[in-house]
Parts: C-alpha cells; sequence; structure tokens
C-alpha cells in the first residue's frame, strides 16, 4: 500500500492542491486560488521526475506507472498550468472565478486517470471526471451561445458516455476481468472485441473530437471562453489518447482495430482539415484543426506494437501539440475571434504575430520547429507498421494545412488602414505565450532529451 | 570546414534580425567567410581529405554532414552563386526599404540549401528541403503587396510540397529497407525498393525542379525580386531537384532511369517551347531554365550523373548572370516585358555585351562553358542504351534553346536606345564576376571528372558536332524569324503554357476542388438522408407538438406560445441539430462495426 501510495505521489499532490484551491475559492481569494494551483502543479510535475523511469502498476494492475504515464504527467501537468495563465488573463476579476481554476485542476486529475489507465473502471471513471468539469467550464459565460454549447456537449458527451459502459460490459463479460492486461483473452471472440472496441472508439473519440463524434467540439470551443477552449483542445485531448493507446496495446491485433483506427484516422484529418478550410471564426477554424490534429495522433496508436517508433511517436507530438496549439489560442485571446481582427495583426503587433507564424507553422510541420519532429517520428511509426497509404493521406493533408494557416498569417500581414489598438498584454498571458513559442521553436532541437 | 559553411549565413541572418541595420556589409561578409568555407572544403576534398560532421538531434537520427567531392563541389557552386548575387543584391536593392528583412531571408536560404547540398541523412536532408520550400516561399512573395505576389509564392510552395510527398515516402521506403538514415548506406538498395524509391524520389524531383506536368509555378515565381530568380532559380531552389537525382543516381536502377529520361526530355522540349512563345524576358528565362533542368534529368537518365552535375554547374553561372543581367534591363524600363524592352541593350551596350556572352553559352557556342557541358550530354545520351528517345530530345531542346537566346538577343538589340541611364557599378560587378565564370568555367571540367574518379566517355567527333550544329541553326532561327512563324499553329498554345499540359491546375488542383464539391455534396446527401430517415420520427414529433400548440396551449397559454417562440436556444435544439449529429455519429459507428466485423477477412 505505501509503495503504491508512493508511486502515486503526483496524482496525489494534484487532488489535495485541488480540495485546498476549492476551499480558498470559498474564501473568495482568486489569486491565491491560481497561485495554490500553480505552485501545485509545478510541484507535481516535479515529484514526477522521481518516478519517470518507473514500469509498474499500482493497486493490482488498474493504474499504470509507465513510460506513457510519466510523460503524460509531464506534458499535461505544465499545459494546465499553461491554461490557468490564460485564464487568469482571460476571467480576472470575474465572479466565480477560482472556482475555473479549480476546476481545472480536477479535470486534469481525471485527464491523468485516462493517460495511466490499466483497467476499465478507470477508463470510466476518466472519462466521467474529465467530462463533468468540461460541461461546467463551457457554460461559464452563462450565455445563450455557451448555454447551447454545453447543452450539446453534455448531450453527446451522454450518449458516448452510456454506449462506452455498455460496451465495454461486453469485455468485462467476455475476459471475466476489467483488467486491460486481461484483454488477450479476447483473440478469436471477434464479436465481443468488436462490440467492446466500438464502444471504445465511442467514448475515446468522442472525448479527442475525432470523427464523426466530433460535432460537439466547434460549438463548445466557440461558445466556451477562449481560454477553455485552449484547455479543452489540448488536455483533454492528448488524455484521451494516451487511454487509447493503453487500452489498445494489449487488445489482440487480430480484432483488426488497427484498420479501423486507421480509417477514423484519414477521415478525421481530411474532414477537419477541409472544414477548417472555409471557417471565418479563428476559434472555430482551430478546433477544426485540433481534430485534423487528433487525427495525426492516431498514425502513431496505429503502429502500436509493431513499431518502436508508436509510443514516442504519441508522446513527443503530443508534447509539441502542448504548446502550439496553446499558444495558437493565446494569440487568439489578443487578436480576437474572427479572422478580420487579424487583418494586418501582424503589422500593430510583430512580436505577437511572429509567435503566431511561428505556432502555426509549428502546427503545419515546418521543420525545424517542433511540430515537425513530432509529424517525423509519427510518419515513421505509421511507415514501419505498414500503413503507407495513411502517411499518404496524412501528407496531402499537411498541403491542406498549409492552405488552413497561410489563411491567418496572409490576413495578419495584409496591409490594413485600421486603429492601432495595441493595449498593454496582461504578464499571465505574456509569459504564457513566451514559455509555448520557447518550446515551440526550441525543442525541435532538442527533441534528443525526448524518449526514444 | 562543414560547420563554417553553414553557420556563417546562419548566424549572420539571425544578426540581421536582431541588429536590424547594416544588412547589406553582413551578408556580404557572411557569404564570403561561407565561400571561403566552401573553397577550403574543396581544397580538402581534392587532396584526399573526407569529412564528415555529426551533430546531436533527434536520438538515432543525428544531423549528418558529409563532405565528399560531389556535395563539396555542389556546396562550391552554391556558395559562389550566392556571393556573386548578393553582391549585385545590395544594388539592386539599394532603395527598398525592406532591405533587412530580404538579406536575412537570402542568407537563410544559403543556410538552408547548403544543408541540402551537404547533407549525409535523409532527415537532414527532409529538413533542409522543406525549410528551402519555406524559405523560398518568403523570398518569393516578398513584395507581397503588389497583386499576384502572394498567389504566386502561395502556388510555388503548394506545388513543391505536394512532390514533398515523394521525398517523404521514398526516404522512408528508404530508411526501412537500409534500417539507417545514412545517404551513403541506403544507396546500396537494389531491386523493386530501389526502383519505387526511385520514382518516388523523381516525383519529389519534378516538383523542386519545375519539371512538366509541374513546371508552372516556377514561371509565376518570377513575381521576386530579380535577385531572388537568379539566386533560387539558377543555382539552388531548382536545382534541388537535379541533385537529389545526382546523388541517388548510384541506386537508381534502369527502370527508373528510363522514367527519369524521359520526364527530363519532354520537358527540356515543352518548357523550350514555352520560352519561345514567352512576351516576358524573366517569363522566358524560367521556362527555359526547366527545359535546362530538363537535360539534366536526360543526362542522369542515360546514365551519366556527372554530365548532369557539370551541366547544372555551367547552367548555374550562365543563368544567373541572365537573370541579373535581365534585372539591370527591368530597372531602365520598369517591367520585363518583351515589348518594353526592345533597345534596352543598346541603351547599356557593356551590360548587354555580358547578357549575350552568356545567351551564347547557354546556347552552347565554344568555348563558353556550356558548350561542353551541353556536349557532355548529348555524348551520354548517345551512349544511352534509350538513344533513340534521348538523342531526338536532347537535340530538340537544344535548337529550341538557341532559337529563344536569339530572339531575346534581338528583341533586346533592335529598337531605340531612347533612354540615358545612371551607371549601376555593383550589379555590373555581379554580372561580370558570372559572366567571367560562364565563360571559362569549362576549364575546370577536366579537374572535376579527375576528382570525381569518373572518365566521361568521349563520343568522338559526333556529338559536338551535333550539338553545334543544333545550337547554331536555334540561334539564327531565332534571330531571324517570329515565334508565331517559327511555331505556326502550335504558338498560341505554347503562349498559354501548353494548358493541356497545365501543370497542377489541369492534374491536381481542378480535381481537389472537384472533389471538394463531392464532398459538400455527399454531406448534404447525408444530411437529406438522415433527415429523410428520421422524417417519421420528426413529423410525429411535430404531430404532438401542434396538437400541444393548437389543441392546448393556444386557447389556454397562449402566453407560453410566445414564449417557446421567442425562446430561439430552445427551438434550435429542437430542431434536430443534435438528432442529425447523433445520427452521424452512429452511421460512423456502422461503418466502424461493419470493418471490425469484416477483420477475420483481412488479417
Amino acid at each position: 500500500m505505501g509503495r503504491d501510495l508512493f508511486f502515486l505521489i503526483p496524482e496525489l499532490t494534484l487532488a489535495v492542491t485541488a480540495m485546498v484551491m476549492l476551499v480558498a475559492e470559498m474564501l473568495r481569494l482568486p489569486r491565491l486560488v491560481l497561485t495554490l494551483g500553480l505552485v501545485g502543479l509545478t510541484t507535481a510535475t516535479l515529484l514526477t521526475l522521481s518516478v519517470l523511469d518507473a514500469n509498474t502498476t499500482v493497486f493490482g494492475g488498474t493504474y499504470r506507472i509507465d513510460m506513457l504515464s510519466g510523460w503524460a504527467k509531464l506534458i499535461l501537468l505544465p499545459g494546465t498550468a499553461l491554461a490557468l495563465l490564460l485564464a487568469r488573463a482571460e476571467l480576472a476579476g470575474q465572479d466565480r472565478e477560482g472556482s475555473v481554476y479549480s476546476l481545472l485542476c480536477l479535470i486534469t486529475l481525471g485527464a491523468l486517470m485516462l493517460a495511466g489507465s490499466g483497467d476499465m473502471m478507470l477508463l470510466v471513471l476518466g472519462v466521467v471526471l474529465t467530462g463533468l468539469g468540461s460541461f461546467a467550464l463551457v457554460t461559464f459565460p452563462r450565455d445563450d451561445a455557451a448555454t447551447e454549447a454545453g447543452m450539446k456537449y453534455l448531450v453527446f458527451g451522454s450518449v458516448a458516455g452510456a454506449v462506452m459502459i455498455y460496451g465495454l460490459s461486453f469485455w468485462f463479460g467476455g475476459t471475466g476481468s476489467t483488467l486491460y492486461s486481461e484483454l488477450g483473452q479476447l483473440e478469436g471472440r471477434p464479436l465481443i472485441a468488436a462490440a467492446g472496441l466500438v464502444a471504445v472508439i465511442v467514448g475515446l473519440g468522442y472525448k479527442a473530437a475525432l470523427v464523426p463524434f466530433h460535432f460537439w467540439a466547434p460549438d463548445a470551443y466557440d461558445g466556451a471562453p477562449v481560454s477553455i477552449a485552449a484547455y479543452l483542445s489540448v488536455i483533454t485531448k492528448i488524455a484521451a489518447i494516451f487511454a487509447f493507446a493503453q487500452v489498445l496495446r494489449d487488445l489482440p491485433v487480430s480484432t483488426g482495430w488497427p484498420l479501423a483506427i486507421a480509417l477514423v484516422a484519414a477521415a478525421t484529418m481530411t474532414l477537419g482539415y477541409v472544414t477548417a478550410l472555409v471557417q471565418t471564426n479563428v476559434v472555430r477554424l482551430l478546433a477544426f484543426s485540433s481534430i485534423a490534429q487528433a487525427g495525426y495522433f492516431l498514425l502513431g496508436i496505429v503502429a502500436l506494437g509493431v513499431s518502436p517508433l508508436a509510443l514516442p511517436a504519441i508522446i513527443v507530438f503530443g508534447a509539441a501539440y502542448v504548446a502550439m496549439n496553446l499558444g495558437a489560442f493565446a494569440v487568439v485571446m489578443i487578436a480576437g475571434r474572427s479572422l478580420d481582427d487579424f487583418a494586418g495583426f501582424g503589422r500593430r503587433r510583430p512580436v505577437i504575430g511572429l509567435a503566431m507564424v511561428v505556432f502555426l507553422l509549428s502546427l503545419t510541420g515546418i521543420p525545424p520547429l517542433f511540430g515537425f519532429v513530432g509529424k517525423l517520428y509519427l510518419f515513421g511509426a505509421a511507415i514501419d507498421a505498414g500503413f503507407l497509404w495513411l502517411v499518404v493521406i496524412a501528407i496531402l493533408n499537411s498541403v491542406l494545412a498549409l492552405g488552413v494557416y497561410l489563411r491567418i498569417i496572409v490576413a495578419m500581414y495584409s496591409r490594413v488602414e485600421g486603429q492601432a489598438n495595441t493595449a498593454p498584454i496582461s504578464r499571465p498571458l505574456a509569459v504564457a505565450i513566451a514559455i509555448t513559442v520557447i518550446v515551440t521553436l526550441a525543442m525541435g532541437g532538442f527533441a534528443g532529451i525526448l524518449p526514444s | 570546414m562543414l560547420v563554417l559553411i553553414l553557420l556563417a549565413p546562419l548566424l549572420a541572418a539571425l544578426v540581421i534580425f536582431a541588429l536590424r541595420r547594416a544588412p547589406e556589409v553582413l551578408a556580404l561578409f557572411a557569404a564570403a567567410l561561407g565561400l571561403l568555407g566552401a573553397a577550403g572544403q574543396m581544397f580538402a576534398v581534392s587532396s584526399g581529405v573526407w569529412s564528415t560532421a555529426v551533430l546531436p538531434f533527434l536520438p538515432d537520427m543525428p544531423i549528418r554532414l558529409v563532405a565528399t567531392p560531389l556535395t563539396a563541389i555542389l556546396s562550391l557552386v552554391v556558395a559562389t552563386v550566392a556571393t556573386f548575387v548578393l553582391l549585385y543584391a545590395v544594388g539592386y536593392m539599394r532603395h527598398d526599404p525592406q532591405r533587412v528583412r530580404f538579406f536575412g531571408t537570402m542568407l537563410l536560404f544559403v543556410t538552408a540549401m547548403q544543408g541540402l547540398v551537404l547533407s549525409g541523412d535523409w532527415i537532414t536532408l527532409l529538413a533542409a528541403w522543406e525549410l528551402i520550400g519555406f524559405a523560398s516561399y518568403l523570398l518569393i512573395g516578398f513584395w507581397h503587396d503588389r497583386p499576384g505576389v502572394a498567389a504566386a509564392a502561395t502556388r510555388a510552395f503548394l506545388y513543391t510540397r505536394s512532390a514533398d510527398l515523394g521525398l517523404y515516402i521514398g526516404a522512408f521506403l528508404l530508411i526501412g529497407v537500409a534500417g539507417t538514415s545514412e545517404i551513403s548506406t541506403t544507396l546500396a538498395t537494389t531491386g523493386t525498393p530501389a526502383l519505387i524509391a526511385g520514382l518516388l524520389l523523381l516525383v519529389a524531383a519534378m516538383g523542386k525542379s519545375a519539371q512538366v506536368p509541374m513546371q508552372d509555378w516556377l514561371q509565376r515565381a518570377m513575381a521576386g525580386p530579380t535577385p531572388v530568380s537568379a539566386l533560387l532559380h539558377s543555382a539552388t531552389l531548382v536545382a534541388a531537384g537535379a541533385i537529389l537525382l545526382i546523388r541517388t543516381a548510384p541506386m537508381l536502377p534502369a527502370g527508373a532511369l528510363v522514367v527519369i529520361g524521359i520526364v527530363g526530355g519532354v520537358t527540356a522540349v515543352i518548357t523550350g517551347l514555352i520560352a519561345l512563345a514567352e512576351k516576358d524576358l524573366k517569363r522566358l528565362l524560367a521556362a527555359s531554365t526547366s527545359s535546362q533542368y530538363g537535360l539534366m534529368l536526360v543526362a542522369i537518365g542515360a546514365g551519366a550523373p556527372i554530365a548532369a552535375l557539370l551541366h547544372l554547374i555551367s547552367h548555374a553561372a550562365i543563368k544567373s548572370s541572365l537573370f541579373i543581367g535581365a534585372g539591370v534591363f527591368q530597372h531602365d524600363r520598369d517591367g520585363t516585358g518583351m515589348e518594353s524592352l526592345a533597345g534596352a541593350g543598346r541603351a547599356r551596350p557593356g551590360i548587354f555585351a555580358g547578357f549575350a556572352l552568356s545567351a551564347l553559352a547557354l546556347a552552347g557556342i565554344p568555348p563558353l562553358a556550356g558548350f561542353f557541358s551541353k556536349d557532355a550530354v548529348i555524348a551520354a545520351t548517345l551512349a544511352s542504351p534509350a538513344a533513340l528517345w534521348l538523342v531526338p530530345l536532347a537535340l530538340a531542346a537544344t535548337v529550341l534553346t538557341g532559337a529563344y537566346m536569339g530572339r531575346a538577343l534581338r528583341i533586346l538589340w533592335a529598337g531605340a536606345a531612347a533612354d540615358k541611364t545612371e551607371p549601376a557599378p555593383l550589379m555590373a560587378a555581379g554580372l561580370g564576376a558570372l559572366v567571367v565564370l560562364a565563360a571559362v568555367l569549362a576549364l575546370s571540367f577536366g579537374p572535376l571528372e579527375r576528382l570525381l574518379g569518373v572518365d566521361m566517355a568521349e563520343g568522338g567527333l559526333l556529338a559536338p558536332v551535333l550539338g553545334l550544329s543544333a545550337a547554331i541553326s536555334g540561334l539564327v532561327l531565332g534571330w531571324l524569324i517570329t515565334p508565331a512563324r517559327l511555331l505556326g499553329p502550335i504558338f498560341g498554345f505554347a503562349q498559354r503554357g501548353f494548358v493541356m499540359f497545365g501543370g497542377m491546375d489541369a492534374l491536381v488542383a481542378r480535381p481537389a476542388l472537384a472533389i471538394a464539391a463531392a464532398c459538400e455534396r455527399l454531406e448534404r446527401w447525408l444530411y437529406d438522408l438522415v433527415l429523410g430517415f428520421g422524417r417519421l420520427n420528426l413529423s410525429l414529433g411535430w404531430l404532438a407538438q401542434k396538437i400541444d400548440t393548437k389543441g392546448i396551449d393556444r386557447p389556454i397559454f397562449g402566453l407560453v406560445r410566445r414564449t417557446i417562440n421567442t425562446g430561439t436556444r430552445a427551438r434550435k435544439l429542437q430542431s434536430g441539430f443534435i438528432h442529425r449529429e447523433m445520427a452521424l455519429a452512429v452511421i460512423g459507428m456502422a461503418v466502424i462495426v461493419a470493418v471490425l466485423l469484416a477483420a477475420p477477412l483481412y488479417s
């Protein structure tokens, strides 16, 4: 027991932090809530380093302490800290500000459970924990758009969750256990395997916003505050991808899951970018772009168990994605939601404009930025696994991606007679952008320290 | 040395962007340093010292730079042309307020190009390849405020990036087969993988070297400043494709060679025709670039990559001096349209002499460099097993080269030299140096061949005689006869850039748009389908609602009804958006179930 708890120190730190934050919120001290959150997240990140090399499970195999969950913590915890800064910049002074921070930390706790789950019950718990907090955050503005978005999100989430639990019960029936490690018993029982697998794809696909379970995402992101959209597009998505990796690692390949996932990946990438091409609302554009990026993640998933590059690919692209996507959303917070707001933006604010160019190019996958390194790993992994056609689709889509992101860049440097709106940028936002831009720029060169 | 070649331009670019002043001095200094490094490298290699530099990057995938005779020669070519073009650019860009951005980006481009040339590793090459594409996008779109420029830059980027697909897959295929990303090791690949990889690399090379049917972007890229055209479209960006094939030539099996040769030959002829019909001097030069790279591909296809290399080197010097000359005339007449340039040469006899010398060199008149390299290409085609195809194509391209250069010379010379011109010493200096190179470069060919350890097959007298007669007849035709009469019925066709072969517009852009339209229709159809599917339910719901509102609500709760009508939120939710989307999700689930159930059939 003591041993198990030792390995859970980062999670426990986060849980305690979130609780203390709630207490501070009751005292109406939003700044204290924020500080507590940042300190707690930093501490949890540092504590993770001590268990990073472990490869074990705790509580009877239900929770995994391995490379994937360790790096999930190293990616998601700092990512959440950045999201706190973004939220502070957007919501400072509003009523219920502190509760947003503590909710963000609680959702991240659920995300960590997803990323480390070794058991179906934990998977369900993670989906529910991340879901409940997310619904509340999306409806934070309490206006019509947010309410509709939250409602939609909730309905989709309930249906997807119900389907997932129903399907998982088949796996339980088939193996007599809720542990992933027993899934090997499903070899040769295609019907049961398929029932559970569809359920997992629905439940996690909804969480990661994969096509065709993505419909809630653009509305939810657009209705929610931009900082919340940034958080949802990054943290819960990566958690769901990592959870995919944890489940599918143990599922026999003979059930045909790689092809099913590959088809979902192809549809997700293509539909995401094609739809993004026609958006005029930058938040919706980024929403569709993050749908497409989720498809790229799946290139690593299909290679699980076949290519040694698969796990590093998911982790490296995950880290890159957190930095570049959060950064892009942060710039949207400054510029505004409409593509018209970006007209001439790069001329009015040269530094922030340059940062946005870096984020967008990294999302496209231009070397030597971090996103390129991640995509390189993903392509390598998928080719290793024999999914050449999928990589062809992925590369064709990155041509589309260029079109999507260039639309913003071109607008940013068009010549417009406009008011020189150069109100100072709040400090948390500046810090967040600085960190994300440094990571996006520099980590490409230091990718050697990442797992291999 | 290797590091100096790369770091000098890179650091200078960063310093330029940081300081934002004195970009010319820094750029020239860096270019000179890079040239020094490349020359030292060349010296070291020629005295037998090959070196490798490995910089840590991705785990198991370091940045690997190698100096072999081939890479050292190419690096020296790039450094030389870059230096002279930058020298010229100092004059050309003198009045431009954006000089900092210009010189910074140019140096970044040079860094990327040197990285590509010297790379000893597929991953390094991929990264450099992408960087080149991106830097060229910035440079072509340098004057992005002018109409059409941004579109041209985007088009160039999209074309070459689509073709990059070939490089990615080809490189990963080779890495997968050989188990290492080191280029020299992967070149030992044989059999079917080598054939497939070779064809894939050809696709990438076709994009970058503007081969038919992807030639269109290069002409549009002329929207950039002239120094950009001189640098990118002579020795660097466009050369990347040919360099890729030259470097992988030892691996290419006969099947791939034949395809490469034919692609090159067809390009050489078609873009030659386009050049002849062109109405703009810079676009003429651009089309001619495609054509000359076509000839290089012919040489590679004929199994003589060294002949391609020689032609690449001489073309680099010749074409950059032609572009530079064109840029001087462009400054005088504010344009590069053939009509506005009439007589521009007469106003500047010195510049015209340099331009004419380069033009004759390109046409292949002895003793200029172009004669010897073209001779090597033709000799290679004569010795090739596919001579039947390649020789006529190469000769036709040579005639066309003479013809369009002759025509350009005539237009520049004939006509009134009305305007008086201000002297342009820096531009003239850059031009002069390159013209001298273009003229005497041939002297270096012998030592180069020895260094590369290749003895070019001496084709006897047949090749030079064929080449020379083709070149002279082309020059005479071009000088005497207008293209409209020369080309006859295909003139208009060529002038429109052979819309039938019209490159990506027909092959990729339009189908892509059609697919997009089809997708939209499909999506609408899906919605309709789902809608129809659920119509029964919905109408039942409507019926219930009607009974509710009409039978009960209106008489009794009229107020409530009005509230419902104004509550747009609620209405929107009831109108079935989520239902529809849920239904789509269910269709998706059904597809996944079908795939999974079919698993025993394919796994």
